[in-house]
């Protein structure tokens, strides 16, 4: 309002009035400008001049403008009027009101907008300068800048009388700037824009420069402009970074951080999802129908209407589902049955298996060798009865006499298989013929009766021990005829023959003694249980019925009808005979024979075998023969009774020949002997056994040796034992904690030696020993053992266990007892509620695979509620930690922040 | 020869009568036997070399094998695919063999272990796949299996022991003494972590409860000897009489001892809970066995006695634990879970350092060091304390203008520099000591001067 007022009064054309303008805001400080223009010192004209160049603004210049324009003096000490009034000259047009009042549209225009301006403008400057206050406050040379700029500028607008000679120009230029005021100041530029839209804001934008030209100073040195700086950002980003810090302490201290929970899948899926196919148009078109929807927005009832089915539709899909179950049930069927097919490799295999399996247990089982060879024996009776295989049969004739040729394939392989019945039946016949050519019926019979007897083994063995016996007494007496005539009948072969016969004689009867021999273990051996000690049946059926026999007792061929016994006797036999010969013949047999015979002793019989057979054999064959050198001895207990089995002959090559029944009479002796030894001694029996059995070094030293040293020290041992545990833990406890080391003196040393001998050792040396003395009785007294006088227990660290401690107590803890006492509490399932355990043991981060992790966002988080999460641990984690945070996250933002700062 | 076939067919007739089965051996004996930790197999092995691998539930021989040396011991490692035999060959000097050798079930011998010399206990560490011996020397060896490293070697000084057994709850083993002592051994110390003095006469046997608490001991003074674990003491829970050369444990803490000659077997019981055993059962054997052996058959009532003529197995009612956990030990395990169990068992295989007499200590608080320095704010504090008995002091009251004011001022600092100059010579000398370790490193890094002549000149060009 004032300036307007100014304005006005400029308008008005009074330059000098400025006292009598009686507005009371300009009044005042127009005074003051005044007073100091006035009553300054009256300076000559070229210095004013010079002060005016300088400083064009002053109002000064302007008068003195008017001053040179009219040749006239304006600066008076003492002025009463202002010249607008006193009318001396032109320069002022004669204004009848000087109060003057703008035009309405004007005053509309430019005052109210430019207050407005103010208004706000300087409130957002937190300047808080109204022009009133503006006016009030500053000092006089601010409002003498201003108000004769527009002081001036009225003049040039209003002095219309003034002409040059010339116009204006860069050739001619005004007067102003020929004097040397010319600097066209920013009013200048400015005042023609007055009253555009712009004008206001740029002036204030000016004004505020104005205001703030105080002289700039020169710049800091670069480095503390720098540091400045640094500072400065600093601050802002640990600011900044303040703002992170509970939340990432709750991060941290959170037990479990969740990366999982935000998932949201359908939106990624399903938002963008557009039917492609004919089918899925097909659904979105149902699902999407109009119907179905206002009926899902509505209620249910409409929803039930168009789910309506008809019965036929029911009927029909009923069936479908009929139809497919039972094409699922038929197809399962038949997989199944495929399934079940085996391959033509698997079946051989299985079969063998099988084989295998029946004959292990055949040999293994006296009931299963039984059914089989039933089994077998119906079988063979079944084919004696139908005589299948010998072609008799009508159809077989029939086929005949047709031609096998003419047959179609099936026939063919019938007849064909009758043939292969047929030929193995002979054959099997004929193997039988020309094996035992001899052995007669009853011999079978008695095969027979043997094989399924297995009880009456000690009856068998004796029957052939009989019949060996009788068969030597029939050689001894056949040897008694001569013969009288021929060759043979001469006096020197006659003699030679006698000889013969005689070794024959002795040799048959160490054989008869043999046998006598023999026949007493097994009688002993009657009660003895199912081991089989004795000779396996079925070799000594052959041999029996071989020994019937009398007239075929020639040497080769004996030994002939022993290996085609053999046939039928074992596989395991060690005269190893081609068995795939004779497999069926075996299975026959083999198997019945031997059931339960452990192996060796059938060795050994064989070795006795031969014995029998080949009485007129030198020895040496027998020799050759391997047999076993061990003495086996087989201690059983049964029914409380001790029963010793000689299941064995030793088999000696020197020791054989002469002295057998003195041998047989030692073993008995020495069986007794055994016996004996083993009630007193088990262990020194047994060492004996090792020495003539397989363990050929003499372990009897070996054995004594530190059972001796036991015994002294046993003797010994004793006598002390206290003490030395006593000594021993002394030593324990010297290395434990040593003793102090006693004070010693060197002669001379910090004393006269005199002095030294005089005083003894110094106190301080004394009481330090008696310290250490102190100390160490007093850890001893701490040991755990302190008190116990028959245990020590070691005091020393393991450096090596020394990882599996806590080295410090952790965090929350703050006594010993209090940790342990936490990690003495198991974690497991098995100790703890379902529900505690999954809290528990969770992870320390929970992240599903596949989902995002995002940066930390900012929130407000509340440092006190956070302590109490802290202490809480699981569920309650879960739900504080739903907007996922994570460490890496704010370390990310700390490094964003700082480069923000450092750009 | 006779070969072992024969002996197979002795030793497991189809007898099996009542629960008592007693196959006789052909004076191999006297047998030691192992079982499985599940109880399913058993290894049996004769004095006289006979080794042999038994199926128990279907009570069939798996393996049997010659090996015509002395057999101390055998053990099964942590399945029964392989087990250790101590063994010695007899006094010959072309056979010198004196080593354990390991087995497996097919009788191959897949390792000697030569470094354990003429062993005379072998023990299998399960948890930690420790194979622990002690042999005819008094030398404690333990060998890794895993790796086939020797984890610890130890001469114990105690002499010649067959009394050896593991501690199952931690993994200590004990060793009995001429002297009457029993010394626990850990694989990481070389001097025993515990001694007690059990018996007056040498310790012939140990046994363990499987609790690991109880620890029963039999001495050659006719005295068997009950002990405490948790609370040692000078004596023994209890004292029994007799003369066992073999103890042991089964599973639900019946103790099993030797009784009279070596031919009867008496079983224990604590009837009442209170740790005092008494009489439960009597087993007479045959007068003349010798028993070397007893040991409870795992997961089953039943106690395997080896003796000088093979084995023999007793019922003993409420022996062994019913329910078995699966997880630790299946008797019907198949070989597809042998393997699983197996792999599970490598993994969670226990480092050596964990055998210790106490392992509930591990993951506690490092025990403090005996030597341990004191904190700065401790030497602080030493200092102060005795600067303030210092200041404490009143000076004497003197003449001659010796109590001037400013004269004791000097003195009263005097005073307390002189009590403040050990706790700093003391610094000085940690800090000298320090400098001293450093330079000590350094120059070890430097050759010594004797072979630096032998250094290599750098090229310098």
């Amino acid at each position: 309002m004032a300036q307007t007022k100014r304005k006005s009064i400029d308008g008005g054309g009074g330059d000098k009035a400025k006292g009598k303008r009686g507005k009371p805001g300009g009044k005042k400080q127009k005074k003051g400008a005044d007073a100091r223009e006035r009553k300054g010192p009256r300076l000559p004209n070229v210095l004013r001049k010079e002060v005016e160049r300088l400083n064009p603004i002053e109002d000064e210049d302007i008068d003195s403008d008017e001053a040179e324009v009219y040749g006239r003096d304006f600066y008076e000490y003492e002025e009463e009027l202002p010249e607008e009034e006193k009318r001396k000259n032109r320069r002022f047009d004669p204004v009848e009101n000087l109060e003057y009042q703008l035009p309405d549209e004007f005053e509309d225009e430019n005052v109210s907008s430019e207050d407005d301006d103010n208004d706000m403008g300087e409130a957002g400057e937190g300047g808080g300068e109204g022009d009133d206050d503006d006016d009030d406050d500053d000092d006089g040379r601010q409002g003498n800048t201003r108000i004769p700029a527009f002081e001036g500028k009225k003049k040039r607008n209003t002095n219309v009388v003034v002409s040059e000679a010339y116009p204006e120009s860069e050739y001619n230029p005004t007067r102003d700037t020929l004097d040397g005021e010319g600097p066209v100041s920013i009013e200048d530029l400015l005042n023609p824009l007055h009253g555009k839209t712009g004008y206001s804001k740029l002036r204030k934008r000016i004004h505020h420069l104005e205001k703030k030209s105080v002289p700039t100073p020169a710049p800091l040195p670069k480095a503390d402009q720098e540091k400045l700086e640094r500072m400065a950002a600093y601050e802002k980003s640990t600011e900044e970074l303040r703002k992170w810090e509970p939340i990432i302490k709750r991060n941290r201290e959170a037990p479990t951080i969740y990366f999982d929970d935000d998932m949201d899948l359908r939106s990624s899926t399903t938002s963008d999802f557009k039917p492609r196919t004919e089918f899925e148009k097909k659904i979105a078109s149902l699902v999407y129908d109009d119907q179905v929807k206002d009926a899902h927005l509505k209620d249910g009832s409409r929803l039930l209407e168009l789910n309506k089915v008809s019965a036929e539709d029911e009927r029909d899909r009923h069936n479908r589902m009929a139809k497919m179950r039972s094409l699922l049930f038929r197809h399962e069927m038949k997989s199944k049955h495929i399934k079940k097919i085996k391959s033509k490799t698997y079946h051989r295999l299985l079969k063998k298996d099988r084989l295998k399996a029946t004959s292990a247990q055949s040999q293994m089982d006296p009931d299963a060798a039984k059914e089989l060879a039933m089994k077998q024996e119906y079988e063979r009776a079944k084919e004696r009865m139908t005589l299948r295989h010998k072609g008799s049969s009508k159809w077989t004739k029939r086929i005949k006499e047709r031609g096998i040729d003419v047959q179609d394939e099936g026939t063919r392989a019938a007849i064909a298989e009758q043939q292969h019945l047929h030929a193995q039946l002979t054959r099997k016949m004929n193997s039988m013929k020309d094996g035992s050519s001899s052995s007669s019926d009853d011999s079978s019979d008695e095969d027979d009766i043997d094989l399924y007897s297995p009880g009456s083994d000690h009856a068998r063995a004796a029957k052939l021990l009989e019949k060996a016996k009788e068969k030597t007494h029939n050689v001894l007496i056949d040897d008694d005829d001569v013969p009288n005539s021929g060759v043979l009948s001469l006096p020197f072969m006659v003699r030679g023959l006698k000889k013969k016969n005689e070794a024959a004689a002795e040799e048959a009867k160490l054989a008869l003694q043999e046998y006598e021999s023999w026949s007493n273990p097994l009688e002993d051996s009657s009660g003895a249980d199912n081991l089989k000690v004795g000779p396996p049946s079925g070799r000594m059926v052959f041999n029996g019925s071989k020994n019937k026999a009398p007239e075929s007792s020639n040497k080769t061929k004996a030994d002939n009808k022993m290996r085609s016994d053999n046939y039928y006797a074992n596989s395991d036999s060690e005269d190893d005979l081609e068995p795939e010969e004779n497999v069926d013949v075996e299975k026959d047999r083999s198997s019945d024979l031997y059931k339960d015979v452990n192996i060796s002793a059938a060795l050994l019989h064989e070795d006795s075998q031969n014995h029998n057979d080949s009485l007129f054999k030198n020895f040496g064959d027998i020799v050759q023969a391997p047999g076993p050198k061990t003495t086996h001895e087989v201690s059983i207990f049964a029914a409380g009774s001790w029963k010793k089995i000689k299941s064995g002959n030793s088999v000696d090559a020197n020791g054989k020949k002469s002295i057998r029944p003195l041998e047989s009479v030692e073993r008995n002796q020495n069986l007794q002997e055994r016996v004996d030894d083993l009630d007193e001694d088990s262990d020194a029996d047994s060492e004996g056994q090792m020495v003539d059995g397989f363990l050929t070094s003499d372990p009897k030293d070996e054995y004594r040796l530190p059972s001796q040293a036991e015994l002294i020290r046993q003797a010994f041992a004793a006598d002390d034992v206290e003490d030395e545990f006593e000594k021993e833990k002394q030593e324990v406890l010297n290395e434990e904690n040593p003793e102090p080391e006693k004070p010693t003196l060197l002669p001379g040393w910090g004393q006269w030696t005199h002095v030294q001998k005089k005083k003894g050792l110094p106190s301080w040396m004394q009481k330090e020993h008696e310290d250490a003395k102190k100390k160490r009785e007093e850890t001893l007294k701490k040991r755990k053992d302190a008190h116990l006088k028959r245990v020590i227990i070691s005091e020393k660290l393991d450096k090596k266990a020394e990882k599996l401690f806590t080295k410090t107590l952790p965090y929350p803890f703050t006594s010993k007892e209090v940790f342990e006492q936490s990690i003495r509490m198991p974690l497991g399932p098995e100790f703890n509620p379902a529900s505690a355990v999954g809290a528990l043991n969770r992870p320390e981060v929970m992240q599903r695979p596949g989902v995002i992790i995002r940066p930390v966002e900012f929130e407000e988080v509340n440092p006190q509620g956070k302590v109490e999460d802290h202490k809480q641990s699981g569920k309650k984690q879960k739900k504080k930690n739903k907007s996922n945070k994570s460490k890496s996250g704010s370390g990310k933002i700390v490094t964003k922040v700082k480069t923000k700062l450092k750009s | 020869m006779l070969s072992t076939f024969s002996v197979s067919r002795i030793l497991f007739p189809n007898i099996q009568s009542l629960g008592i089965l007693t196959p006789k051996l052909l004076n191999l004996g006297p047998y030691t036997l192992d079982f499985t930790s599940s109880g399913r197999h058993m290894a049996v092995g004769g004095r006289k070399g006979h080794l042999a691998i038994v199926d128990m539930k279907t009570m069939g021989l798996i393996k049997e094998f010659q090996v015509r040396e002395t057999v101390r011991d055998v053990v099964f490692l942590h399945n029964d695919l392989f087990f250790a035999a101590a063994q010695k060959s007899m006094a010959n000097i072309l056979m010198t063999g004196r080593y354990p050798y390991i087995y497996n079930r097919d009788g191959t011998e897949l390792h000697c272990l030569k470094e354990h010399g003429a062993v005379l206990r072998l023990q299998f560490l399960k948890n930690h796949f420790l194979l622990a011996s002690i042999n005819n020397f008094g030398q404690l060896h333990y060998q890794d299996v895993t790796m086939g490293e020797m984890v610890g070697s130890y001469r114990t000084g105690i002499g010649r022991t067959d009394a050896m057994q593991v501690n199952p709850y931690n993994g200590v083993v004990a060793l009995g003494q001429s002297l009457g002592t029993v010394s626990m051994w850990k694989p990481t110390s070389s001097a025993p972590l515990l001694r007690l003095l059990c018996h007056k006469g040498p310790v012939s046997a140990i046994a363990f409860h499987p609790n690991g608490h109880l620890m029963a001991t039999a001495g050659k003074e006719r005295k068997i000897k009950l002990w405490d674990l948790r609370k040692l003491g000078d004596e023994p829970l209890q004292t029994l009489p007799g003369n066992a050369k073999t103890l042991d444990f089964s599973q639900k803490g019946l103790l099993a001892c030797q009784l009279g000659n070596g031919s009867s077997v008496q079983i224990l019981r604590d009837l009442d809970g209170n740790q005092t055993y008494k009489t439960y059962m009597n087993h007479g054997m045959v007068k003349g066995f010798q028993i070397e052996k007893l040991l409870f058959r795992p997961y089953e009532d039943v106690l395997g006695i080896g003796h000088s003529m093979g084995w023999s197995s007793i019922l003993i009612p409420g022996a062994g634990e019913p329910n078995f956990d699966t997880l630790v030990a299946n008797p019907f395990e198949t070989s597809k879970q042998r393997r699983e169990s197996e792999v599970h068992s490598l993994l969670d295989k226990l480092p050596a350092e964990t055998i210790m007499l106490d392992p509930a200590k591990i993951g506690t608080l490092k025990p403090e060091r005996k030597k341990e320095k004191p904190t700065k704010q401790e030497k602080v504090a030493g200092i102060e304390a005795a600067v303030e008995v210092v200041k404490a002091i009143k000076l004497k009251k003197k003449t001659k203008g010796r109590s001037k004011p400013s004269k004791r001022t000097i003195k009263k600092k005097e005073l307390i520099a002189k009590a403040k100059s050990p706790f700093l010579a003391q610094e000085m000398k940690e800090e000298e000591q320090v400098a001293r370790k450093k330079q000590k490193t350094i120059e070890y890094v430097e050759t010594p001067t004797s072979l630096l002549r032998f250094v290599r000149k750098k090229a310098t060009a």
